[in-house]
């Protein structure tokens, strides 16, 4: 049970509302619907509401409703009884079981299969559940906090997400805004994780952000939200040189979704593509004295690579409706490898 | 005669709102209006000792929706009236009569009839 609570960082009138309306609805126990892009910190808001609530002395149970197929899912979620499927040798209790009294948070509820859905809905109108291969029905007392970074609206006209589950959850709603539409929380996020992170080291070691890092922090769009920025202060732990930090940051964040790369154009013919084309990878402004500095050809594959695989990986992900297990099957790559992938490339799904 | 009633109304459409309020205070009624279920949550908080006689929300809405403001508002205000309002198919108005609404009533109004099923539901006489 952990109720150590980590705050929510920020000034900006968003958060100061969340904030506001987690100490409104915190006591109530209605469903949650947490909603928006990957890395504005939902999980942080859902472990805030718990702990905020009168629920904060009994479990926290998070299961990711992406990271599993189907079928371990369903028996993640309900538990099994001995001999219900091969392989079940005694009785497995679930996550619903586990979390009687406490807090369920299901993230990434979008990914869910319909089947699983229909079946979530059952549970949430009758609050009573059957683990698999039993006909026994189980009374459950859990909190319901959901959270996903799908327009759910759209995933309802499409036929992927049951309307009258998504009226269930979405008894609360809230929405954490990306960080680029509250760049004012950037100052205090930074110095938050700044402080946290090198508590570990004396303070001569590792330096502050200047003014200057700052601003700059302030103005980039931080596609990957707070975990990105997060990124970026572990990261100046390791190097100790802002500068560096930011170079990086600037350079292999992942193109805008709009770009594509067309892999017919022929280079020698088109001088404007050429260029167009080899600017995506190294800086070709004639007018900067340091012209073909920036060419090394090491970067330039880590670049091309990576844009690529981001290419391909959201391809393939778009193709089998993101479910991750198949895409991992069929780019021949592990499951955690995918994963990792998605993250280190911030792939999101196209809306 | 109707004067001494209260009514608060949320919904999340500002025109909807204006109309409501028109229309409630020219028949004699003390409106007092909420753009979503969190302002009407507070709203209702902080106002307990000059309390309201009926609330008539909307149901999808941002933040706390209508069902959500209905299930606090049985627990906190019992005596309160509630009237849901929706025009997004059965599901939320379901809901809302699981909530314990007491009328649930379907976009468009009929602003005349409305007030019939209020003067009944308040056991208001003329």
């Amino acid at each position: 049970m952990g109720q150590n609570k980590q705050p929510i960082i920020g000034v900006s009138n968003s958060i100061l509302k969340i904030k506001e309306l987690i100490s409104h609805v915190a006591s109530t126990g209605l469903n949650i619907l947490i909603t928006g892009e990957t890395g504005v910190g939902k999980d942080l808001i859902a472990h805030n509401l718990y702990t905020s609530s009168p629920r904060a002395d009994q479990n926290f149970i998070k299961v990711n409703c992406a990271a599993l197929p189907e079928t371990l899912l369903e028996s993640e979620l309900y538990g099994f009884e001995k001999g219900a499927f091969t392989g079940a040798h005694k009785n497995r209790p679930g996550k619903f079981k586990a979390a009687d009294k406490g807090v369920l948070f299901l993230d990434e509820i979008g990914d869910m299969t319909l089947s699983l859905q229909s079946k979530m809905l059952h549970v949430l109108q009758t609050g009573e559940f059957s683990p698999l291969g039993s006909d026994q029905e189980f009374k459950t007392d859990v909190w319901v906090i959901a959270a996903t970074n799908h327009h759910l609206e759209k995933k309802i006209l499409n036929k992927e997400f049951r309307e009258d589950l998504y009226y269930r959850l979405n008894i609360i709603k809230i929405d954490v805004p990306p960080l680029r539409e509250r760049s004012e929380d950037i100052p205090s996020l930074l110095e938050y994780y700044f402080k946290k992170y090198s508590s570990k080291y004396s303070e001569e070691e590792v330096a502050k952000p200047e003014k200057n890092i700052i601003e700059k922090f302030i103005q980039y769009p931080w596609p990957g939200n707070v975990r990105e920025l997060q990124n970026c202060i572990k990261k100046q732990m390791v190097l100790n040189d802002w500068d560096k930090v930011l170079d990086e940051l600037l350079n292999t964040s992942p193109a805008p979704p709009a770009t594509q790369i067309n892999f017919n154009t022929t280079l020698e013919n088109n001088s404007d593509t050429t260029s167009a084309f080899l600017s995506e990878f190294i800086n070709l402004s004639t007018n900067s004295g340091n012209l073909f500095e920036d060419i090394s050809l090491k970067k330039i594959k880590k670049l091309a690579c990576d844009k690529i695989e981001k290419e391909v990986i959201s391809y393939v992900l778009s193709k089998v409706a993101w479910n991750r297990s198949k895409a991992s099957k069929i780019l021949k790559i592990s499951y955690k490898t995918l994963l990792y992938k998605i993250k280190e490339l911030n792939i999101n799904p196209q809306i | 005669m109707t004067g001494t009633h209260r009514i608060l109304i949320v919904d999340d459409s500002k025109e909807l709102l204006d109309t409501f309020n028109d229309f409630f205070n020219s028949m004699g009624y003390q409106v007092s209006v909420a753009p979503d279920g969190f302002d009407a949550l507070k709203l209702l908080r902080n106002n307990s000792l000059n309390h309201f006689d009926l609330l008539i929300t909307d149901l999808v809405m941002p933040q706390i929706s209508g069902v959500g403001l209905i299930t606090i508002i049985k627990k906190e205000f019992p005596d309160l009236k509630i009237i849901a309002m929706t025009g997004y198919g059965n599901e939320p108005g379901a809901l809302a009569t699981e909530a314990q609404a007491d009328l649930v009533l379907y976009k468009p109004l009929d602003l005349f009839k409305m007030e019939k099923s209020i003067t009944k539901l308040l056991k208001i006489k003329n």
